[in-house]
């Protein structure tokens, strides 16, 4: 039986953890601690965030008026294009992987680091060439194709810098590949005694999905890339008609990975509000296995509705049908997550804190994102609803309302274990509310505006769009207010932050039976599991009666 | 060797355990299941390979049959057999490993990379073959042989290349061959040969092309040629995407050969120092992994490129 009390006092000595553990630039640069490698993955994911965000902020003060008038169409193909880039393979894909993932899935599963800590280390170093390549590339000139690389645009039509940006994504797809490896591996064989698979955490479960995905998608947009690549320097067709090649082809082996690759963003994030939802009603998930399994399912068919991007684009009917049925049935298991999240809210005693608020915000976002998939997904509102704002905004419904915020909850849920500080629960409320807000503003109206036919990918439109299109510029102003806050007192509370206790919430999970922040090899002593994940009662371990008292629940 | 590892010690810290592991037994199962992961990863890679090649061999078999007949099936038969003989020397140094025979070990990894360099000098053989006939895909990468030239292979020289154990029919057609090698190619373009567009008239005659072939190679967007004549240019970039295919295949097949022998090196110095024993063989066992599977890559490599629709030769049609 371990004392609440106790882990709370352990802060006072101030032992040696993974932050102090080493001050010079080297012991940064060289680390093999998954720790300090989630850090690094942290500081520079954001630089990402934020630059794709500016780009963002530029597309919607352009479509502010009807006219093309801030930007050229050319330039403006630039810039979304550049947008979706660092967005989706910078950002969306290794954040929560890379920084929560990487930190956390080891000290989880009782763990003193991941399998393979120089693999770990590779990947972050493969991730720096790529994004700094991409950037490179984005400076001389940028691309112009939109993210997906459609040929012919991306061969025939196109003198940006392909590419350098290809290569960027190449190498960044083999950090992704690395990741997921290891994570795959460490799940396998590192888990401490006691730590049954069904007693890992949901997030890790989530992971080990996203991973199947990672090696198993992941190699072919690799493979894909570096036959554009090659195609564009040689000439030959394999993808451009005008020389003989199959632009279909191309898009088949695209969305075969970056179908598959949505749930790459949004698995881990469901992961994420799994743990928040069951914390924070102190009380154990709900159907506990069927949230597990169903990571797995989406995972499995995930690479089966790669056609539904393609319902337009000259594939067959028959082909279409199928991909279609099978786009519903992917739906089941996000529906099942769903389902066993509100029935764990039922008679829970929730806390509502800022991760929480980012948890309940995701829940209502993620289901409206979830639902318009369903009517992208009908091969008939389809023709009607492709190439809109509908799609957008389900994209950043899903992208956005589910993954960000479900990151954004992460990181503050975690911020006390990582950065051993608390940072202002005031702010993080106020910020989480903006961002919801915002965020609602900003693309609901986009699913109006694509519904009357709005198409994407257009720097002017005509004028009768221009109502919603200033709802959705607003949106964006308040949704960047949001966003930017918590980059303020998040670096406020590293400086001027209270230190954190080992367990601020009183919480079963593993990682909160270590100090916070963790000493670099995570534990003291290699635990012995003995209690389900999410166990609120006496079997965990914890002083509940502690607990009671401080937030005066019943558990 | 040299050390006698008890493992069964509880504070005794094996040699080449890694601090994130608590046991060898642990480590071990990690690096194996990691590499088959790997392997998982590297057979998606190909597998966008070759359903590519699928793709357009199904389309345009014939195309893809003209472009394996100028593919020498000795060269590639007998890589087949030297990387065949390399897995065993490969498996055996697992055994001699498990065995701690560290002077078989050393023998061993040094046969292995033998065959691995015999196979990348074959292949080197091959694309310096490919170069000088023409077939190099991308234009201006070839042999530039001047109008009346003497820079194109010698007929002795070439008969190398082709005999052994070619069939009767390319040797019955290697006298018009030889006379299609030496025409002129100043810019070292990319050009098929008559004997390639006897089999799409053969296909024609026998009613065997496909779909896409009747569109492919006889209409250019205008419509089709009179007389249900060949655009020849668009045949020549069918079989030209053959080629682009075989390139990147075995490209990146030898690019996987020369990481292997590099990660051979690595094991024959640790070998060399007896690093491997009874008791610690993993890294042998892992490397030897990789090294099957690029094998096996070549095993699926060699009928695709060098083998399928040879049958084309006698006269597909009967």
């Amino acid at each position: 039986m371990q004392n609440v009390d106790a882990i709370d006092s352990g802060y006072a000595e101030k032992p040696v953890n993974y932050l102090t553990n080493g001050y010079t630039v080297k012991s940064w640069l060289l680390t093999k601690d998954h720790k300090r490698i989630a850090i690094m993955y942290l500081i520079v994911v954001s630089i990402f965030f934020m630059m794709g965000g500016l780009y963002a902020a530029t597309i919607r003060l352009e479509l502010l008026t009807p006219q093309s008038d801030l930007l050229q169409s050319g330039t403006y193909n630039k810039v979304f294009t550049q947008h979706g880039i660092l967005m989706i393979f910078f950002f969306l894909i290794p954040s929560i992987p890379a920084i929560l993932g990487n930190f956390l899935i080891p000290i989880m599963i009782g763990a003193k680091d991941l399998a393979f800590p120089k693999v770990n280390l590779l990947s972050w170093y493969l991730y720096m060439i790529g994004g700094a390549l991409t950037l490179w590339a984005l400076m001389q000139g940028g691309v112009d194709t939109g993210w997906t690389f459609y040929t012919p645009y991306s061969t025939t039509f196109s003198n940006s810098y392909v590419m350098a940006v290809g290569l960027g994504i190449f190498i960044n797809g083999f950090s992704s590949i690395l990741t997921g490896l290891n994570f795959i591996v460490t799940i396998h064989t590192m888990r401490a005694p006691g730590m049954t698979w069904f007693r890992m955490p949901l997030f890790v479960w989530a992971h080990y999905a996203t991973s199947l995905i990672m090696i198993l998608g992941t190699p072919v947009i690799a493979i894909t890339i570096l036959l554009l690549a090659i195609e564009r320097l040689a000439q030959i067709g394999i993808f451009d008609p005008a020389i003989g090649g199959d632009p279909i082809l191309f898009q088949h082996l695209f969305w075969f990975y970056s179908h598959p690759a949505v749930y790459i963003m949004i698995l881990p994030g469901m992961g994420v509000i799994s743990e928040l939802i069951s914390n924070f009603s102190r009380k154990k998930i709900f159907g506990y296995e069927f949230i597990a399994f169903s990571s797995i399912a989406i995972a499995v068919f995930g690479f089966l509705v790669w056609g539904h991007h393609m319902f337009v684009s000259g594939q067959s009917t028959y082909a279409g049908l199928v991909f279609s049925f099978l786009t519903m049935v992917v739906a089941v298991p996000s529906a099942i997550k769903m389902f066993n999240w509100t029935a764990t809210l039922y008679k829970g005693s929730i806390l509502f804190d800022t991760p929480m608020l980012y948890a309940l915000g995701f829940m209502g976002l993620f289901l409206i994102g979830g639902l318009t998939g369903l009517f992208l997904g009908s091969m008939g509102l389809v023709v009607h609803l492709t190439d809109t704002y509908f799609v957008v905004a389900h994209f950043h419904y899903v992208m956005v309302g589910g993954q960000v915020i479900a990151y954004l909850g992460g990181i503050h849920y975690w911020w006390s274990k990582m950065t051993g500080k608390m940072y202002s629960e005031f702010w993080g409320k106020i910020s989480a509310m903006l961002v919801f807000v915002g965020f609602n503003l900003t693309f609901f109206p986009q699913f109006i505006l694509g519904y009357q036919g709005m198409p994407r990918r257009y720097a002017s439109y005509p004028e009768e769009f221009q109502v919603l299109n200033i709802f959705s510029t607003a949106g964006a102003s308040v949704l960047g207010v949001g966003l930017v806050m918590p980059v303020v007192y998040l670096a406020h509370s590293l400086i001027w932050g209270k230190d954190a206790p080992a367990n601020p919430w009183l919480l079963p999970g593993l990682e909160w039976r270590t100090a916070s922040p963790p000493p670099t090899e995570n534990f003291e002593e290699t635990p012995i599991v003995t209690w389900e994940a999410y166990d609120f009662t006496e079997e965990s371990g914890l002083d509940l009666e502690d607990a009671r008292n401080k937030y005066k629940v019943t558990v | 060797m040299a050390h006698a590892v008890d493992t069964h010690e509880h504070h005794y810290h094996p040699p080449g355990l890694q601090h994130q592991f608590e046991d060898m037994k642990q480590q071990e199962e990690s690096v194996s299941i990691g590499m088959w992961v790997f392997l998982v990863q590297e057979i998606m890679f190909f597998g966008g390979l070759f359903t590519v090649y699928l793709v357009f061999r199904s389309r345009f078999p014939m195309a893809f049959a003209a472009g394996s007949n100028h593919l020498d099936a000795f060269w590639g038969g007998l890589n087949t057999l030297v990387l065949i003989v390399s897995s065993l020397t490969m498996a055996l140094t697992v055994y001699y490993a498990q065995k701690g025979n560290r002077n078989m070990q050393v023998i061993l990894i040094i046969l292995t990379m033998f065959f691995g360099t015999v196979f990348l000098g074959v292949k080197a053989i091959e694309y310096t073959d490919k170069y000088n006939h023409g077939t190099v895909p991308v234009d201006g990468w070839n042999k530039r042989i001047p109008e009346g030239g003497t820079q194109h292979s010698s007929p002795a020289e070439h008969s190398t290349l082709t005999l052994p154990f070619e069939t009767k029919a390319s040797a019955a057609d290697a006298e018009p061959h030889e006379s299609e090698a030496v025409h002129p190619n100043p810019q070292g373009r990319f050009r098929i040969e008559d004997k390639d567009l006897e089999l799409v008239k053969q296909a024609q005659e026998g009613n065997y092309l496909t779909g896409s072939e009747k569109i492919g190679y006889f209409s250019n967007g205008q419509g089709s040629l009179p007389n249900g004549q060949i655009d020849e240019a668009k045949f020549r970039d069918k079989v030209r995407i053959f080629f682009w295919i075989y390139f990147v295949m075995t490209g990146l097949h030898a690019l996987h050969m020369i990481i292997g022998l590099g990660v051979m090196l690595w094991l024959l110095w640790r070998a060399w120092l007896g690093s491997y024993t009874a008791e610690y063989f993993s890294p042998v066992e892992t490397a030897g992994l990789y090294w099957h599977f690029v094998d096996i890559v070549w095993i699926f490599l060699f009928p695709l490129l060098y083998l399928l629709g040879r049958h084309f030769l006698h006269g597909g049609g009967h």
